[in-house]
Order: structure tokens, then C-alpha cells, then sequence
């Protein structure tokens, strides 16, 4: 699992039907200089899609996960490669000095 | 499987129902020196490692999944053996 800041949502307008009733956001994923300063402004890479159950708004802090683990919460074959597993409310990272 | 070191801990009350109960720690991948190297993993931890100790990380979410009980689970990483000697 990665932490991701939620930039903003994705509306499908086709889309696959296990997809029915799902949420998309657009995610930028923490990198390290991010863990470091989490309140300074993290110059844009990749942001992915994630597909969200819990109701994740747009400047919150998640937890997703990707890979073949983040269709395992779907009862049938689901093309999901990015679930967002956790809405954070606190992160505590103190590396060694 | 990943040599790495607790550098942190996450608080989520929204979360997986398999996430319940279970500690998630920030984990920093480390090099065969011992330096930190590349971006941290957020893991499961079961056995209660402390912070800024070493431990093994396991990306098999079938592991995962066995452990917490529950077959719908989208975890994949989780603490699995806590490092006594440094490498």
C-alpha cells in the first residue's frame, strides 16, 4: 500500500459494467522529498486512477493499493489495478536522525 | 521480500473492514548498507516491531489474506519477521 493525495475525480461516461456504481479519483502518489515535508506543494509526476469505495474527497490523504491484490474486493473478475484501501486522518513518520 | 525500517505509523479510521484491528506501519525499504532507498511502503504489522527497527516485509497478499481471515482483502504488504543482527 502508498499513501496519494486525491487531486481530483474521474467521471466515466462508458465504462465496463462491473464498474456500475464505482468512484474513480485521480491520485498523486507520496514520494520520498513528500514524506519529508508533507505540507510543501510536491511537483506533479504520474498521478494514476483508483478506484474508491470508502468516499474519498479531493485534498485527503489515502491509502491504495495496486496490482492484482486490488481486485481481490470484488466478488466477480473486476479490471481494477488501484483500490484505495484507507481514507488517512494522521500520518507519524519520524525517520532516524 | 523487502529489508526495511519502521520509520512511522498511519492513523485511518475509514477504512478496509481486514484493516480493523491491525497496526499499519510506514516502512523505508533499505539498501544492502543499510541506507534508505526508494519510496516507503505502508505495511500490516503483526508482530508489534518498534519503531526505527528492522524488519522483513512480505508482498504476498496471499499471506495477507490467510492471515487476516478475510478473501476480499486488497492488502499486500505486511511485517512478517522482525531483524535481530544488522545486515
Amino acid at each position: 500500500m502508498r499513501l496519494g493525495h486525491v487531486i481530483g475525480k474521474v467521471t466515466l461516461s462508458r465504462q465496463d459494467p462491473a464498474y456500475l456504481g464505482g468512484r474513480f479519483l485521480l491520485v498523486q502518489p507520496w514520494n520520498t522529498a513528500k514524506y519529508a515535508k508533507p505540507a510543501a506543494p510536491q511537483p506533479s509526476d504520474a498521478g494514476l486512477v483508483v478506484y474508491d469505495a470508502l468516499g474519498a474527497g479531493v485534498g485527503s490523504i489515502v491509502g491504495f493499493t495496486e496490482g492484482s491484490e486490488a481486485s481481490k474486493p470484488f466478488t466477480g473478475p473486476t479490471p481494477v489495478d488501484a483500490y484505495c484501501a484507507a481514507i488517512i486522518d494522521e500520518v507519524f513518520h519520524q525517520p532516524p536522525k | 521480500m523487502l529489508l526495511a525500517r519502521i520509520d512511522g505509523v498511519i492513523v485511518s479510521t475509514v477504512c478496509h473492514p481486514s484493516m480493523h484491528g491491525c497496526r499499519t506501519v510506514i516502512c523505508q525499504p533499505l539498501n544492502e548498507h543499510g541506507g534508505a532507498e526508494g519510496a516507503p511502503v505502508l505495511a500490516l504489522d503483526r508482530h508489534g516491531a518498534g519503531q526505527h527497527q528492522r524488519v522483513l516485509v512480505s508482498t504476498d497478499g496471499a499471506a495477507v489474506r490467510a492471515h487476516v481471515g478475510d478473501e476480499h482483502s486488497p492488502l499486500r504488504n505486511s511485517v512478517i519477521a522482525i531483524l535481530d543482527a544488522a545486515p
